[in-house]
């Protein structure tokens, strides 16, 4: 790994990622305006099932709604992300909670779509009394791993 | 002052505080955003546009009321650079037409804003909605700038 670090830096893309001071800054904006999305996307989506936001509207429909933002906004991280890990491959790959956050991201992913593919097929789908338990436990899992994954992101510049 | 030394002496408060200023400020942003893109013109959840701010009004609000203070105890662990530090400037300046702009947006709202559930919302909201959109982006782009000026 440290070996793979160290020839990406010397990449002319990676070289050039750093040739100009505000292009790491400005690509984790968009990181960080993504981050938004998916945040309350998620937020949005768990406060619905749990109750707490109380709506006529149909789990399914907030789902059916906020789904395709996530799944821009992850795709935005997934690009910045990438700039930022050729930009400084050593910050990112030689650092454990860097990797640590790849994991709950991973995990944050396939929750979300285990919670919201069914949904797209059948809206009813988490509506039944013994489904939704389980709805609860997922979506707010998902919501706290998001979370998880973001604390790890902070603290990347923390521990190296 | 004693928990502001305690800040910006100790190795591990500042990191959690600003890790908690991040996740407020992210909810703040993206709450904020939902509403800014349904007066542009994208749908959210519910079309109503005073039915989508009676819901996330409050969770911008309780976002905010973390954010605010965890900001103002990051600021006083090392009040004098931060207060000289141009991206904060900004930041402050940002904030408060941000905060105008909502003044004024809910006063609009209050007065029509039912009119708008089922037609096209009116030129003015959607000026309304980019600027706010415009101001937050400048905002967290400014809170990200100050961490690499900041020494």
């Amino acid at each position: 790994m440290h070996q793979f670090s160290e020839w990406l830096s010397g990449t002319p893309l990676s070289n050039q990622i750093r040739s100009l001071e505000w292009i790491i800054p400005a690509v984790q904006v968009v990181h960080i305006l993504s981050i938004g999305i998916v945040i309350s996307s998620a937020l949005l989506v768990d406060l619905r099932v749990l109750g707490v936001l109380r709506d006529d509207a149909p789990i399914a429909g907030y789902v059916r709604r906020y789904l395709p933002w996530l799944g821009v906004a992850l795709l935005a991280l997934l690009a910045s992300g990438a700039t930022l890990i050729i930009g400084e491959p050593n910050r990112t790959l030689g650092n454990s909670v860097f990797w640590t956050k790849m994991v709950l991201v991973g995990l944050g992913t396939v929750l979300t779509a285990v919670f919201a593919l069914p949904v797209l097929g059948n809206a009813s789908y988490w509506d039944s009394g013994g489904r939704r338990l389980l709805a609860r436990m997922l979506s707010t899992l998902s919501l706290l791993i998001w979370v998880a994954a973001v604390v790890c992101g902070r603290w990347i510049a923390y521990v190296i | 002052m004693a928990f502001a030394k305690a800040i910006a002496e100790g190795s591990v408060l500042f990191p959690w505080i600003e890790t908690i200023h991040v996740l407020a400020v992210v909810a703040v942003v993206g709450t904020i955003s939902i509403v800014d893109l349904r007066l542009i013109g994208l749908n959210a959840h519910v079309k109503s546009v005073r039915r989508l701010m009676i819901q996330l009004l409050p969770i911008t609000w309780t976002a905010f009321a973390i954010a605010l203070p965890s900001g103002f105890l990051l600021f006083s662990s090392k009040a004098v650079t931060y207060a000289a530090n141009w991206p904060f400037r900004i930041k402050m300046l940002l904030l408060l037409v941000a905060g105008l702009n909502m003044m004024l947006f809910h006063l609009i709202v209050h007065r029509g804003g039912h009119r708008w559930d089922e037609g096209k919302t009116p030129l003015m909201a959607k000026v309304a909605g980019l600027t706010s959109l415009a101001l937050w982006i400048g905002i967290v782009a400014c809170g990200r700038w100050i961490g690499f000026t900041i020494n």
